[in-house]
């Protein structure tokens, strides 16, 4: 199995069979797979500058069903995970002018307003509070940030990048499918095809070698 | 500030993707917000999430979602929430900044050279988060804990077997590690911490003030 996976490295083998959802998982995605021509940076940088409704509508049906998958994924209603996205989306306009294409990629960047406005959810559910019917989106408490750390992440963001795409495929799925997508480690063997002491001990190395790569290129 | 004391990995990666209960979000995030290394640990982590939304298979929105969002983008002035904590702010010297969107309770002594302050949470989770303010050069009380406990240092420092943890170190015991800390003697020692479960203080004068503990 870990070989057939790693024979799908080359794309155009993924069309051999194998179902058309892992095949995209599997891609490396990092601006070279089909959804990624669009300069979303650039989309956004639009909604920033002129709030120009036809570039964000493009982010939005680009988006918003695909944080939605995420939120099913990780466990959320379907409500839940439908309010999710809108407000993520409310919140990539509003906040369009802070986004930074040199510290972030738009996906990462709109995955961690989407993190964000899930936990102020489950927040905002404890302190028996409907989001919805509030009419501003309540905002995750971010820890401060001096001005000096700002510019050392636009120094760190290439490091970052190439730390991540230096992890091997196989590395990085299983660090997506059980942080990301929150899966239980039996799922991940089942759905890798691989022993669960295997899952266990890949993210352990996955998380290792990430952290020896980042710490090398300090 | 040289930072020797890390938190583990899988602790940064299940922060970094949301998954942490609020009072270990919040003192995993400080650690975070003032340490370089694991700001970038975190950060490729949010790059895979990136990935993953980029990879996920899409799940259509309400058919008239994307009307949804824009009239309530247009109905909704755009302001920032206002935060909702009065007590605890401005006038308070030893309340890092990155707690300042929280609300803080007044400082409560559970022992002589010894009080904490109590951080208000949504109440979303099972940890308690508090300050917790210790005189220099004492010697903690032998605890051992029910549950789990994470401690960032915000000033002053204090060692335990695990070595020593100064501002921005961050230390992790669970009910396997049985405590002795001793406090620095440059200054108070004040650190965020996030536990579950109890402390379970050994010896009669810890059965004393082990109810106080609780919060």
């Amino acid at each position: 199995m870990i070989a057939a996976i790693r024979a799908l490295d080359a794309p155009i083998r993924a069309k051999a069979g194998f179902p058309r959802r892992l095949e995209a998982r599997l891609s490396t995605g990092t601006s070279k797979g089909p959804n990624t021509k669009v300069d979303w940076a650039d989309l956004i940088g639009r909604v920033a500058s002129t709030r120009e409704r036809e570039a964000f509508k493009r982010l939005f049906e680009h988006f918003a069903p695909r944080i939605k998958g995420l939120m099913l994924k990780a466990g959320c209603s379907s409500d839940e995970a439908e309010e999710i996205a809108q407000n993520t989306m409310i919140a990539v306009w509003r906040k369009a002018g802070q986004f930074d294409p040199a510290t972030a990629g738009a996906a990462a960047w709109i995955f961690t307003i989407a993190r964000n406005l899930r936990i102020d959810l489950f927040r905002s559910r404890a302190r028996a509070d409907r989001l919805r019917g509030t009419s501003e989106l309540p905002e995750t408490p971010d820890p401060a940030e001096p001005a000096d750390a700002v510019m050392s992440r636009v120094q760190d963001a290439a490091r970052i990048n190439s730390a991540v795409k230096q992890l091997s495929m196989e590395q990085s799925m299983v660090v997506r499918l059980s942080f990301v997508e929150e899966r239980p480690h039996p799922e991940i063997a089942s759905l890798l095809g691989i022993p669960l002491g295997t899952v266990k001990s890949r993210i352990r190395l996955a998380m290792n070698r990430l952290r020896d790569i980042l710490d090398e290129e300090a | 500030m040289t930072i020797s004391h890390h938190p583990p990995e899988d602790l940064l990666a299940d922060f970094a993707a949301g998954r942490l209960e609020e009072a270990h979000q919040l003192v995993v995030g400080v650690h975070v917000a003032g340490c370089a290394r694991c700001g970038r640990f975190v950060q490729a982590i949010e790059q895979l999430g990136g990935l993953a939304l980029e990879d996920i298979e899409p799940v259509p929105v309400a058919s008239d979602a994307f009307e949804q969002v824009m009239s309530r983008i247009h109905d909704a002035p755009e302001k920032r929430a206002a935060p909702t904590a009065e007590v605890a702010r401005g006038n308070e010297q030893d309340v890092p900044a990155a707690l300042r969107n929280y609300r803080i309770g007044k400082r409560r002594r559970i022992a002589p050279g010894l009080s904490m302050r109590p951080i208000e949470l949504s109440g979303s989770g099972t940890a308690r988060a508090f300050l917790l303010r210790s005189a220099p050069g004492s010697r903690m009380l032998e605890h051992t804990h029910t549950g789990t406990e994470l401690t960032l240092v915000l000033e002053g420092s204090f060692s335990h077997e695990g070595g020593r943890f100064g501002p921005g170190d961050f230390d992790y015991g669970d009910d396997e590690i049985d405590h002795r800390p001793v406090v620095g003697d440059e200054g108070p020692c004040v650190c965020l911490v996030a536990m579950t479960g109890n402390l379970r203080m050994n010896g009669l004068l810890g059965r004393l003030i082990g109810p106080f503990v609780r919060l």
